[in-house]
């Protein structure tokens, strides 16, 4: 098939993304149960800060190789007024780079809208109150369901059922909502909203859902951290409201946006059995440099090497030629 | 026409809401979805208790007009065949009565929904008095350190 250079630039772009990503994805992959290991170490709010990164880590390297390699090499490289055939491999890793994107970005909106929709009916059904702590009012939603959520993405508030707020006692509830706030303070909504952006590994496999599960559960450690700062008492009316909540039953599934103090899918016992510990675990600051400013001075000094070498973007238009054949 | 009309098989989901299958016509479709195609000859010959050829070939005409099987004729005898796999059979039939459950009065969906929840409550029932247990044990030795 021939094609125009921009829709053949465009074509190169998603079928070496779908390539790249692939490979970068399956390494990932087969590094993830050592890494879930790995973090089981680490401190809750680190584990989930690595395991986070790694979730991420074949997205930012594949939008990198592309944009940072293959683009400029192309246009460097490609004389504009060649009239190129693209091969059948090319065509079929361009379509699939396509679908998984367009799923990604389906399921980020599909996310997005589902946030937005039970923000608004949680708006609308609850009735607002002040607590003492909070700058930002909590919402209360008067049924008996057991429901306490940190719901939204831009600004979340906490939303509590009524028979939530009946079922437990000052100390509990005060705890608990201590500890969607620390969701809040963490960004976890918005955490959660980036997790879904990844592409599949390959269009309707996502293949990543152990790293996930215990991205979550690091979440959930690092706020009852953050909520109990190492108080026995908070600690153990954090545990009891924690089995309270379970006993009342499943919480309904909402938005995937959206962070429940106890989840269906929760280790309820390693959870309750660390808050009971007799030196309950406190929230330590990070130390070092932040994990953002490491990345972008790595990838800097990356950028700099490649752009100072015009080697690497002729190796990579070869790569390319031999792709598009 | 009328005969046409009356003989014209059903679509499965349409009788997957509005009827259950009887002892008989279960046997039969079970016979079917383990065999696939057969004649009515072949299903009398798999059925565990003697019944009259006739009997059988009513009660899988009945599923034909329900809309369950699908049938061609070779050799002057109907072949039948399920339309639906046990599983899809089984999804649609969960399908059309939560469907059920949830197009009827506010009460009988709370009733659902209610029931959902005790199921995933009782399953974890045990674990929770374990945990319940822990929970008092550990407020018992902070309140004789003296905490609250």
């Amino acid at each position: 098939m021939i094609l125009p250079y921009v829709l053949k630039l465009l074509c190169l772009s998603l079928a070496s993304f779908f390539l790249v990503h692939t490979a970068f994805a399956l390494a990932t992959l087969i590094f993830s149960p050592t890494a879930i290991r790995l973090s089981e170490r680490m401190r809750p709010r680190v584990a989930a800060r690595f395991l986070f990164a790694l979730r991420l880590l074949p997205l930012a390297l594949s939008v990198f190789v592309v944009l940072g390699l293959c683009v400029p090499s192309y246009l460097w490289f490609e004389p504009e007024e060649m009239t190129e055939q693209v091969g059948l491999v090319g065509m079929a890793a361009a379509l699939l780079g396509a679908t998984i994107c367009i799923i990604a970005i389906l399921r980020v909106l599909h996310g997005i809208a589902g946030s937005v929709r039970y923000g608004r009916q949680f708006q609308r059904a609850g009735r607002e109150i002040q607590v003492p702590g909070d700058p930002s009012p909590i919402l209360v939603l008067e049924d008996q369901t057991p429901f306490m959520v940190l719901a939204g993405v831009v600004r979340p508030r906490v939303v509590v059922s009524s028979g939530v707020m009946q079922a437990l006692s000052a100390e509990q509830l005060e705890v608990a909502l201590r500890h969607e706030r620390a969701h809040r303070i963490f960004r976890d909504n918005f955490r959660r909203l980036l997790l879904l952006l990844p592409p599949d590994v390959l269009p309707l496999w996502r293949g990543f859902a152990g790293l996930e599960r215990s991205w979550a559960k690091f979440t959930e450690w690092a706020a009852d951290d953050r909520a109990t700062e190492g108080d026995s008492g908070r600690a153990l009316a954090l545990a009891a409201a924690i089995v309270r909540l379970a006993r009342m039953g499943a919480a309904p599934r909402l938005s995937p946006l959206a962070t429940a103090l106890v989840r269906a899918d929760d280790n309820l016992a390693a959870r309750v059995d660390r808050l009971l510990l007799s030196e309950p675990p406190r929230e330590q600051a990070l130390g070092g440099a932040s994990w953002g400013g490491a990345t972008l001075v790595i990838a800097g000094s990356l950028a700099t090497v490649m752009l100072g070498s015009g080697s690497v973007f002729s190796s990579v238009h070869a790569l390319l030629e031999h792709l598009i054949r | 026409m009328m005969r046409f009309l009356h003989n014209h098989p059903a679509e499965p989901d349409q009788t997957v809401r509005q009827c259950a299958l009887g002892t008989l016509e279960t046997e039969l479709m079970e016979i079917l979805w383990v065999q696939g195609e057969s004649n009515v000859r072949d299903v009398v010959q798999r059925l565990d208790r003697p019944l009259a050829y006739t009997t059988v070939m009513t009660t899988l005409d009945r599923l034909f007009k329900k809309g369950l099987l699908a049938r061609y004729k070779s050799e002057r005898a109907f072949v039948y065949s399920p339309r639906l796999s046990r599983p899809g059979w089984e999804r649609k039939r969960a399908e059309g009565l939560v469907a059920g459950f949830l197009a009827g009065p506010h009460p009988s969906r709370e009733l659902l929904i209610s029931c959902l929840l005790d199921a995933v409550g009782q399953h974890d029932q045990v674990l929770l008095d374990e945990l319940e247990r822990k929970v008092r044990l550990k407020r018992k030795e902070l309140s004789g350190r003296g905490q609250p």
